[in-house]
């Protein structure tokens, strides 16, 4: 009889077993779209992407139309996490440095590891990939978001769980998760000790950075207030010492106890002016416009789209102000712009400006002399697509 | 001794069994949205990436299991039917092995969330309420109990 309880247990072990959590190991058969491009002070338009355990590189000297070669930025394949809000970064530095980041999952299900790397030589070779995040344990730092400052610093933000951890082990409540910051002074070679901007951030919804006219970096991204209203916060990440601090700057009053997977847009202009993009389904999805004003509503709110609206991006240029996305039907995807000439106080009609019936990333905008583009990766392949009424 | 021998082959077969998901496509959503005969069917929809999703499928489980005649419960996963290992791992973790399980089959999800109901973002755990009178009412984030007492 002994015999027999053995042998069971012997087939029981394997099945328990295998309900060991590896999944952020499972590479996905959808195609993971998420890419990042930024176009250099030369016209050189730059592309990130994820293939196979590696971030790729590539650039295009006819905007667009054709791509380089990849060069990869892992020598070593890492998983990469390339869907949805989380995709790989790039950003220049003063002296033509390219700086690549992404999030890389790890073994349990939410957990991850911000990551870098950076070229010296035009985007031929990169350093060995280093995670910014001093902090190793095994849980949430992910969906990663870089800037350089006007002084040339690389400012890193990310989703990070460790408070919420903390708080779980002693017992006491804590929604969400913290936005930490992590800043490097010497081009990326290393990353200062990372601290905490926010705590109780939306969990699963990407980070805006933009800018300001005095160098440093704004930071837009969402946050929970009370029982789980899902508005969002603004920051100034100083560059000479002096404390952040987040304050609210939307008051949609959305409540979720979920994820919206649904991050904010940002572009500061000259003058300063805030120029904003957020999403909120308190009533119905809509996607909002507004200029924010931390610590009171945004001025010149706008509905600029309704169901079916999604992941939103916005860009500035002196007067001009773009708001994109993606606008999802029974038959695809439709790329939308909304435009304004007067500083974001009216904006035209949507238009749309390219579909498909494939999947496709999140829409980017990126302006070249005072142009602006916008850079959509499809299944069928990249696009760069301009945003001008023809 | 027999008695244990008992449990452990009753245990077997429910760990051979973790609930593996069915492709959802396109062309399937009509019919999950087609009126029940009588009571309601709850869609539960999830997502691998939702940390609020699991205890919201518990929940609705255990009101299907209080009212087994009136409450069909169908879970969806709005991740990719590749990745339909880990789907029923996650499912047989949270302890949802006992109701039909669907995962998206379509390169593009927002367009099955947009005919699932136009009316949602996206957003998880969503929770999709069909009544035998025709009526739908869709749910975002993990509910509440008074909004799990308004279901029946």
């Amino acid at each position: 009889m002994r015999k027999f309880i053995a042998i069971l247990l012997s087939l029981i072990a394997p099945a328990l077993l295998a309900h060991e959590g590896h999944e952020g190991m499972t590479k996905s058969k959808a195609p993971e779209l998420g890419a990042s491009a930024a176009i250099d002070g030369k016209g050189r338009l730059w592309l990130v992407d994820a293939a196979d355990g590696h971030v790729r590189l590539r650039h295009s000297d006819d905007f667009g139309r054709t791509l380089s070669a990849p060069v990869m930025v892992n020598a070593t394949a890492e998983p990469i996490y390339a869907e949805g809000e989380n995709r790989p970064k790039i950003a220049f530095g003063k002296q033509g440095e390219l700086y690549v980041s992404w999030s890389q999952p790890r073994a349990k299900p939410w957990t991850g590891f911000v990551r870098f790397a950076r070229s010296t030589d035009g985007g031929a070779h990169f350093s060995a990939p280093l995670t910014v995040h001093h902090d190793r344990a095994e849980i949430t730092h992910r969906f990663d978001a870089m800037a350089v400052d006007g002084q040339g610093r690389i400012a890193m933000a990310w989703i990070d769980k460790r408070n919420l951890e903390a708080a779980n082990a002693k017992g006491k409540p804590y929604l969400g998760a913290a936005i930490y910051t992590s800043v490097s002074s010497d081009a990326g070679i290393s990353f200062a000790p990372e601290q905490k901007l926010a705590d109780q951030s939306c969990e699963c919804c990407r980070i805006a950075m933009a800018r300001t006219p005095q160098g440093e970096i704004g930071a837009f991204f969402r946050a929970i207030y009370g029982d789980n209203i899902r508005d969002h916060a603004y920051a100034v990440l100083h560059a000479d010492g002096r404390p952040n601090e987040a304050q609210r700057a939307t008051f949609s009053e959305w409540h979720l106890a979920g994820c919206p997977h649904h991050g904010p847009g940002l572009a500061i202009a000259s003058d300063g002016v805030r120029h904003a993009v957020w999403y909120e389904a308190k009533d119905k999805p809509t996607l909002w416009y507004g200029q924010l004003d931390p610590g009171h509503a945004p001025k010149h709110a706008l509905a600029i789209a309704g169901p079916g609206a999604s992941h939103a991006d916005i860009a500035v240029n002196d007067r001009q102000v773009w708001v994109v996305w993606n606008q999802v039907g029974a038959h695809g995807y439709e790329l939308m712009v909304r435009s304004s000439q007067d500083g974001g106080e009216h904006f035209d009609e949507a238009r749309q400006i390219a579909n498909t019936s494939g999947a496709v990333a999140s829409p980017q905008l990126l302006l070249w002399q005072g142009r602006a583009f916008v850079a959509w990766n499809t299944a069928a392949g990249f696009r760069l697509i301009p945003t001008e009424a023809l | 001794m027999k008695r244990i021998l008992f449990l452990l082959v009753l245990t077997l077969p429910v760990l051979a069994q973790a609930a593996s998901p069915t492709a959802l496509r396109a062309e399937d959503i009509a019919t999950l949205l087609k009126p029940p005969s009588h009571g309601v069917r709850v869609l539960a929809i999830w997502a691998l990436d939702c940390a609020y999703c699991e205890s919201n499928l518990q929940a609705l489980a255990k009101l299907q299991q209080a009212h087994p005649q009136q409450l069909e419960l169908v879970t969806i996963a709005t991740d990719s039917i590749d990745q339909r290992e880990v789907i029923a791992k996650r499912l047989h973790a949270a302890g949802m092995d006992a109701w039909p399980a669907r995962a998206y089959a379509d390169a593009t999800p927002e367009r099955i969330n947009y005919l699932i109901d136009p009316n949602w973002g996206g957003e998880t755990p969503r929770t999709l309420i069909i009544r035998a009178d025709g009526s739908h009412l869709g749910m975002s984030g993990e509910l509440t109990p008074s909004k799990l007492k308004s279901i029946l």
